[in-house]
């Protein structure tokens, strides 16, 4: 909007400063993005090398307990655990990124404009085509869509997005009516700025926090869904290691090579925790108010 | 009776009272006064024994011989609503607004009284009564929100006093109400007093409330008593320099000698203007009803005028200035500013004509912005919005024109007071150099010797710039101090109009007589007090 000046660049750096240090002293940000980043690295070192291949069987190694050669054991077909956790991550990852980016693209703009048109015709079509959408669980949406174009990862992630989208409209047009309520707003309007403008400048910074925190909880609970569209069949197809196949194949085995339930398991927890933690603490270091409070 | 000495009080190791010490006699109205943050609501919790959590608390409070500090929290509940009891400032979220008034004032006289619910409810309708709400309009079985401001606020004076309390401690109970339901709930409280006999312990930010009120008085300021004394005394001598700068402050009336002449030609023409409201249907397919919130409105502000519009809570003001500002249509009449129209869908090159500063200086900016862009959003509408160093430059003169020095342009909001807020808010309003402010409450919610100040700077800018006010108060006083012209708006319409000097002295129509004679003054209230020595009724 407007070009940068020495001033303000060194006023945004300050900023940046300050958010850095408040994210530093952050307890939950710092646990939540240090568990978050493990994972991310595991999916990415798993492009280039994994300790073992996940597509090749080794039958006579099947059910080995964790040990060094092994870190999380192997299952049933003799595959190697960790690399399999490693490759699925990447699966877990790409299905909630992508589908927690479906609901903010088509939500966000959705709920910003039928705040900005309140109380009108377009805010209740809006409005009640998302209570539509909500009112049937991503489980069905998911069965719906794999009945039409098959079972895959990709319909699995737009039964999700398609899920996460009345999610994110909701809260965006709630917290925005406040807001339009507010002195603020007024005097933006008084400065002539249209429906447009206010909500990209003033609304969406004033209610990012909450949305952000939305988003990381979808982001976790994407991974759950994903494990869970995966362990009833409607996720990621063989070979394609997921966490939750992982967990629905090991089901049967449970008492006798219970490693194969934990560690997938463990990792579907550990990176939901992250992620849940890292938005908590993104919330307080986004919000100059909060940063300023913890001095 | 009550005796306070030597209150120290500290909330996580910061000194919040140092060495707070005075007393209320038996049947006394006994006034605490400062600004706010001087530690008078905390010296009221920490007689009720409500302090926050953290707190360390040195002194003594002495309730005849009891010391309050040291009774346990059980022995606090019993001394709490039947000796002292306590009226807040916020009627509105005073009272529970599932329950009903009856059973709410009733409440107080089951925990203590030992008293039955229907002996509870009898005790709770004679004090309604007392209240001044008779049984005929408010019936027991109401609820908060079917009642106005006042009339709640009677209702959690009735829970406060059902008992009979030796003391009476009321916080700010009038400061949240409009000029002539504050001078109602004055002369109920000093009724109460005189009937039961009760001491009054009154905490009030304004000295024009104390002045015809109070027997005896404290002034406070971050935390210490600076003086006290009876109260007479203390108005006629003013000794310390801090009193002496509250009373100053209370009847500020700006320097306007220098400002610059009122031009014939007039710059906003409202004619006839309407404004309906739809009203909720009754029934599924009733008639669409309308509510008329402002109704034929017609005035006009010449150029370099200061005009003001005066109007208690309700009167249709508010939606007025929104009507102005081109912010929602009008239904009849039309707005004109330079000859040119005003209504939602106005120019930028007109609409940048008027701009605005709000009551709330807390409100009116975005958190997330610094200071130089919020000073900056009113150059959207400029066809060629100034950049780089020029657009710097003219922050930086908006932000020292009000006071503030450059440097603040890189800070966020919430590291302002709200004095320096509403300076901002002037900057922004200021920085396109529109040919109208409209200053909505702006400083209504301020302390008095920050309102002083503000003021001055406003009087100030029209010495500097070519800029007319519409100054709109439910305050008097304030207009008095700052416009040319004034006018007093009652339920949507105008009912008088003049000079603001002829009006003070001789207003025409009765309800801006009474809004004159409801607001408080020191000068009155002194007044009154030597009307009363004489053994007048005070006029009230």
């Amino acid at each position: 909007m407007t070009e940068i000046r020495p001033e303000a660049a060194a006023a945004e750096a300050a900023g940046l400063d300050e958010m850095r240090r408040a994210a530093l002293t952050s307890r939950s940000f710092v646990a939540g993005a240090l568990l978050t980043a493990v994972f991310i690295a595991m999916a990415a070192v798993s492009f280039v090398w994994t300790p073992y291949d996940v597509t090749v069987l080794t039958i006579p190694d099947k059910f080995l307990p964790p040990s060094p050669a092994h870190l999380f054991g192997t299952d049933q077909f003799g595959r190697d655990i960790f690399s399999m956790i490693m490759v699925g991550a990447r699966t877990s990852i790409l299905v909630a990124v992508v589908a927690v980016g479906i609901g903010v693209v088509l939500g966000v703009p959705l709920g910003l404009a039928a705040a900005a048109s309140r109380r009108s015709l377009f805010d209740e079509l809006i409005m009640r085509t998302n209570d539509v959408v909500f009112a049937f669980p991503a489980l069905l949406m998911a069965i719906l869509i794999t009945a039409v174009f098959g079972p895959g990862i990709v319909n699995a992630i737009i039964a999700i997005g398609i899920y996460n989208t009345p999610v994110f409209a909701r809260l965006a047009r709630g917290a925005a009516l406040t807001l339009w309520s507010r002195d603020f707003l007024l005097a933006a309007r008084v400065a002539g700025k249209g429906p447009l403008l206010i909500s990209v400048e003033h609304i969406l910074p004033n209610i990012a926090n909450l949305l952000i925190v939305q988003g990381t909880i979808l982001f976790s609970l994407g991974i759950l869904s994903e494990a869970a569209f995966s362990y009833v069949g409607l996720g990621a197809q063989p070979p394609l290691p997921s966490w939750g196949r992982m967990l629905a194949d090991s089901q049967t085995l449970i008492s006798l090579a219970p490693h194969t339930a934990i560690f997938p398991g463990l990792a579907i927890v550990l990176a939901v925790l992250g992620l849940n933690l890292m938005g908590d603490g993104m919330r307080d270091v986004l919000d100059p108010r909060l940063r300023r409070s913890r001095g | 009776m009550l005796t306070v000495a030597g209150l120290n009080l500290s909330i996580a190791g910061a000194p919040i009272l140092k060495q707070v010490g005075f007393s209320v006699a038996e049947g006394e109205i006994f006034g605490l006064v400062g600004e706010s943050g001087s530690g008078k609501s905390m010296t009221a919790y920490t007689i009720m024994g409500l302090m926050p959590r953290g707190s360390e608390v040195q002194g003594q409070v002495r309730l005849d011989d009891a010391n309050l500090l040291q009774m346990s929290e059980s022995e606090m509940c019993g001394v709490r609503g039947s000796q002292v009891g306590m009226v807040f400032q916020e009627p509105m979220t005073a009272l529970n607004p599932l329950a009903t008034i009856g059973d709410q004032v009733a409440e107080t006289a089951m925990i203590h009284g030992e008293m039955g619910r229907r002996e509870a409810r009898t005790l709770a309708r004679q004090t309604l009564d007392r209240v001044g709400l008779p049984p005929d309009r408010f019936h027991l079985d109401r609820y908060p929100h079917e009642l106005s401001g006042g009339q709640r606020q009677r209702v959690v004076i009735a829970m406060a006093i059902a008992l009979r309390p030796r003391l009476l401690i009321a916080d700010e109970p009038t400061t949240a109400l409009d000029v002539t339901t504050q001078a109602q709930i004055i002369r109920l409280l000093r009724r109460l007093v005189e009937e039961d006999g009760m001491a009054l312990m009154l905490i009030t930010h304004d000295l024009g409330v104390v002045a015809g009120l109070v027997d005896h008085m404290a002034i406070m300021r971050h935390g210490e008593v600076v003086e006290a004394g009876a109260a007479e005394a203390v108005f006629r001598s003013v000794r310390h320099p801090y009193t002496r700068a509250l009373v100053e402050a209370s009847n500020h009336a700006p320097d306007r000698s220098l400002r610059r002449r009122v031009e014939p030609e007039p710059l906003l023409e409202v004619r006839d203007v309407v404004r309906d409201y739809p009203v909720a249907r009754r029934t599924l397919f009733g008639r669409r009803e309308f509510f008329r919130a402002v109704d034929q409105v017609s005035f006009t502000i010449r150029r370099g005028e200061s005009l003001g519009l005066v109007g208690e809570s309700g009167c249709g003001k508010s939606t007025l200035t929104r009507a102005i500002l081109g912010l929602d249509p009008v239904q009849g009449g039309e707005i004109r500013i330079d000859g040119e129209p005003v209504d939602a869908d106005v120019p930028h090159s007109i609409r940048r004509k008027i701009q605005v500063v709000f009551q709330d200086p807390y409100g009116s900016f975005n958190p997330r912005h610094r200071v130089a862009r919020l000073v900056a959003e009113p150059f959207h509408l400029m066809s060629e919005p100034p950049t780089g160093a020029e657009r710097r430059e003219r922050v930086d003169k908006a932000l020292a024109d009000v006071g503030l020095p450059g440097e603040s342009a890189g800070r966020y909001i919430h590291e302002f007071s709200g004095g320096q807020r509403q300076r901002i808010a002037i900057a922004r309003a200021l920085v396109i150099e529109p040919e109208l402010i409209v200053l909505d409450e702006a400083v209504s919610a301020l302390d008095v010797s920050i309102r002083a100040q503000i003021l001055d700077l406003l009087a100030d800018l029209t010495v500097r710039h070519r800029v007319s006010y519409l100054f709109i108060a439910h305050d008097l006083s304030v207009v008095r101090a700052i416009t040319d012209r004034v006018l007093v708006m009652r339920a949507g319409r105008i009912v008088e109009e003049g000079e603001t000097e002829a009006i003070f002295i001789g207003a025409r129509h009765p309800y801006t007589q009474d809004l004159i004679a409801a607001t408080p003054s020191i000068a009155r209230g002194l007044a009154s007090r030597t009307g009363r020595a004489k053994g007048e009724e005070a006029p009230t």
